[in-house]
């Protein structure tokens, strides 16, 4: 009965209950759009970072990762091979040589990382053969280069060009080859475009003096969340002598950016709480006045003050949830079509892509916040009905009677 | 038998600083099936005394005791169970709840007292047929009378079967006919249920047909 008593109160002042209602809707539609947002953000900024050539877990030779030099090649390169083999988690691997160099065309020059990869194992474990725009994919051909699309535009070169890229090798000579361009990539960053070419391992061994040695091994492994324990796990069977890194180690940024943004939507959270706790002690405050006269009532009837109590706080409550709910449903309404279309931002593409995005945002609610949100209006509207209803309770039985 | 006694009984307001006495030294007595009215001019004190006689506020001095039991040390809370137990309230301008049914208001006492649903749907539609406004049922306060309203009133204030109900000016804003028809409604309580009753008017209708008249007078009782 008392639920049924509360549920009408609330729809005694409608619009002023409507108003409240209409906020916290909006409140939370408002959280669930900026949190799959963020979230939608952030995940694709890791997915496309780990899609374009970061991978799950990588090895170098110790110290490789902070000094990419030729000279820190894998110390003993089956031995690598053979525990990636044997592990059940590792889904697939690939090896790279990796260096930085300078490639030149007839009009121009640029430095350059050079990946020298396995054509059909990097396939597996890289977005690279997807991302080609022009022309096709590497093979094991000894001319075949990939370049990104930026750096063809600097160099000023085509399909079928030739280019000529240089390297530092482990004796400190130089290395160097004439390659033709086989395909023309375009990655979600145009940072990595301007900066990335590839070769066939074997051209690149044979250019830098490297037979048979490697840089990398890149893989990518079963289950993305076991990330820690598959690479404590390589670190312990390969020892010292090398680095295991996941792509938490290898994306120090993003991962410290999704942190920050989680604290972030906690703010943004309370920020919008305390906005709406406001509403409704304020709404309560004028409906409980407004009902003085009937608390006297119900007091000189005997109504205890803790029923009285609950009744105030049960109506705040009903409206948290109702409010939840509904804003519930209109967040989802919002987010479903916009998680499939995603949101374009071509306007800023070229902001986003050189901050590892893409133009196309596609949101994604993650179920953690999502529950905190639902459970946050409906203590919010508690928490925000206290004071009112202490004031009420704190009346004389003989003066709310006869309060005009 | 008696239920109610004051004894000496003293209500001073302080009103901006001055002391307004509205009770001065009132000693009364009142039995169980009793009907009595309260009468007096305005001012007199009628509905401080009703006040302090329901356990609704507290005498500056002297004492009250309801079944044998002084109330005037009791704590707010006590005071608050004494009211839902044994107490029932009837006021001028009627005071049902406005989101509820009449039904739903009758209901309401005894959803204070815990008494499961389905029993006090029974009750309250029996004591509703008894008093003849079972048709009143599912209308709201403000789909109804004065008179109406006070009927259920009335019949809110009775239903759990209190040992005194207490009414300030019931009939105030009512025509003297519904004033009427509602004064045969509760002699009829007073008759047929042995209902304690305790008034206040100054409604002449009100005080011809009390069956014990005090008269008070600037805080003191004149017969
Ligand atoms: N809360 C209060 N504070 C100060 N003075 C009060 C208060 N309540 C009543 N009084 C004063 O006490 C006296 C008695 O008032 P009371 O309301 O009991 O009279 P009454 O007989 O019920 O009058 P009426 O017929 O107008 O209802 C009056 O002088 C009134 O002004
Ligand atoms: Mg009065």
């Amino acid at each position: 009965m008392l639920w049924k008593l509360a549920w009408r109160n609330i729809w005694r002042n409608k619009r002023r209950s409507l108003i409240v209602l209409v906020s916290i809707v909006i409140g939370m539609a408002a959280l669930i759009f900026f949190d799959g947002f963020s979230n939608g953000m952030m995940q694709q900024m890791l997915s496309n970072q780990i899609s374009s050539n970061i991978s799950h877990i990588q090895i170098h030779k110790k110290g490789f990762n902070d000094n990419k030099i030729i000279k820190n090649i894998l110390p003993d390169r089956q031995k690598v091979e053979q525990i990636l083999k044997e592990n059940a988690q590792v889904k697939f691997f690939s090896e790279r040589v990796i260096t930085f160099g300078l490639l030149s065309s007839a009009s121009s020059s640029s430095g350059i990382y050079l990946y020298g990869i396995k054509p059909g194992a990097e396939e597996k474990i890289s977005k690279i053969k997807t991302s080609i725009v022009e022309g096709n994919y590497l093979s094991d051909a000894k001319r075949d280069i990939l370049i990104g699309k930026k750096l063809a535009e600097k160099l000023n070169v085509g399909l079928g060009d030739k280019v000529v890229a240089m390297a530092n090798t482990p004796d400190g000579s130089i290395g160097s080859d004439v390659f033709r361009v086989t395909g023309i990539f375009e990655t979600f960053s145009s940072e990595f475009d301007r900066s990335t070419i590839y070769i066939s391992e074997q051209t690149a061994q044979n250019m830098l003096g490297i037979d048979n040695e490697t840089l990398e091994f890149a893989m990518i492994i079963e289950d993305f969340k076991k990330v820690d324990e598959v690479k404590a796990n390589l670190q312990l069977k390969l020892g010292d002598e090398y680095e295991v890194l996941s792509y938490k180690d290898l994306l120090p940024m993003i991962i410290f950016s999704m942190d920050i943004y989680q604290e972030s939507m906690f703010i943004f959270n309370l920020i919008i709480g305390l906005a709406l706790i406001f509403g409704i002690i304020n709404t309560m405050l004028m409906s409980v006045f407004e009902r003085i006269n009937e608390f006297g009532v119900l007091m000189a009837m005997g109504m205890k003050n803790s029923r009285l109590f609950f009744m105030i706080v049960l109506e705040a409550f009903i409206i948290g949830i109702v409010g939840t709910i509904v804003g519930l449903i209109v967040g989802i309404l919002i987010h479903i079509p916009l998680s499939h279309s995603g949101i374009d931002f071509s306007l800023f593409a070229e902001g986003l892509e050189s901050f590892g995005v893409g133009a196309i945002i596609y949101p994604i609610l993650s179920l953690g916040n999502l529950i905190s949100m639902i459970f946050l209006i409906p203590f919010i509207s508690v928490a925000g009905a206290l004071y009112p209803a202490y004031r009420a309770i704190k009346l004389e039985p003989v003066y709310a009677i006869n309060y005009v | 038998m008696e239920i109610l006694r004051a004894e000496k009984l003293e209500k001073i307001y302080e009103d901006n600083g001055v002391p307004v006495h509205a009770v001065r030294g009132i000693d009364l007595k009142i039995n169980k099936g009793d009907y009595t009215v309260i009468a007096g001019p305005s001012g007199s004190g009628k509905t401080t005394l009703l006040n302090l006689l329901g356990a609704l506020d507290k005498p500056t001095s002297g004492k009250i005791f309801f079944e044998n039991e002084d109330i005037t040390t009791k704590t707010k809370s006590e005071l608050s169970q004494i009211r839902l137990n044994k107490l029932g309230f009837i006021f001028q301008a009627y005071n049902l709840i406005p989101v509820l049914t009449a039904l739903e208001n009758i209901e309401f006492s005894m959803m204070l007292l815990n008494i499961p649903e389905k029993e006090r749907k029974e009750k309250a539609l029996n004591l509703m047929d008894e008093l003849g406004i079972k048709e009143l049922a599912n209308k709201r306060p403000n789909e109804m009378s004065g008179g109406q309203q006070q009927r259920v009133a009335v019949t809110r204030a009775i239903v759990n079967n209190p040992s005194i109900v207490l009414a300030d000016e019931p009939t105030a804003n009512l025509d003297s006919e519904t004033a009427g028809n509602l004064l045969s409604l509760m002699e009829k309580m007073n008759s047929d249920k042995n209902i304690t009753f305790i008034f206040s008017s100054h409604d002449q209708q009100v005080i011809e047909r009390a069956k014990k008249l005090i008269i008070l007078k600037d805080g003191k009782i004149q017969n």
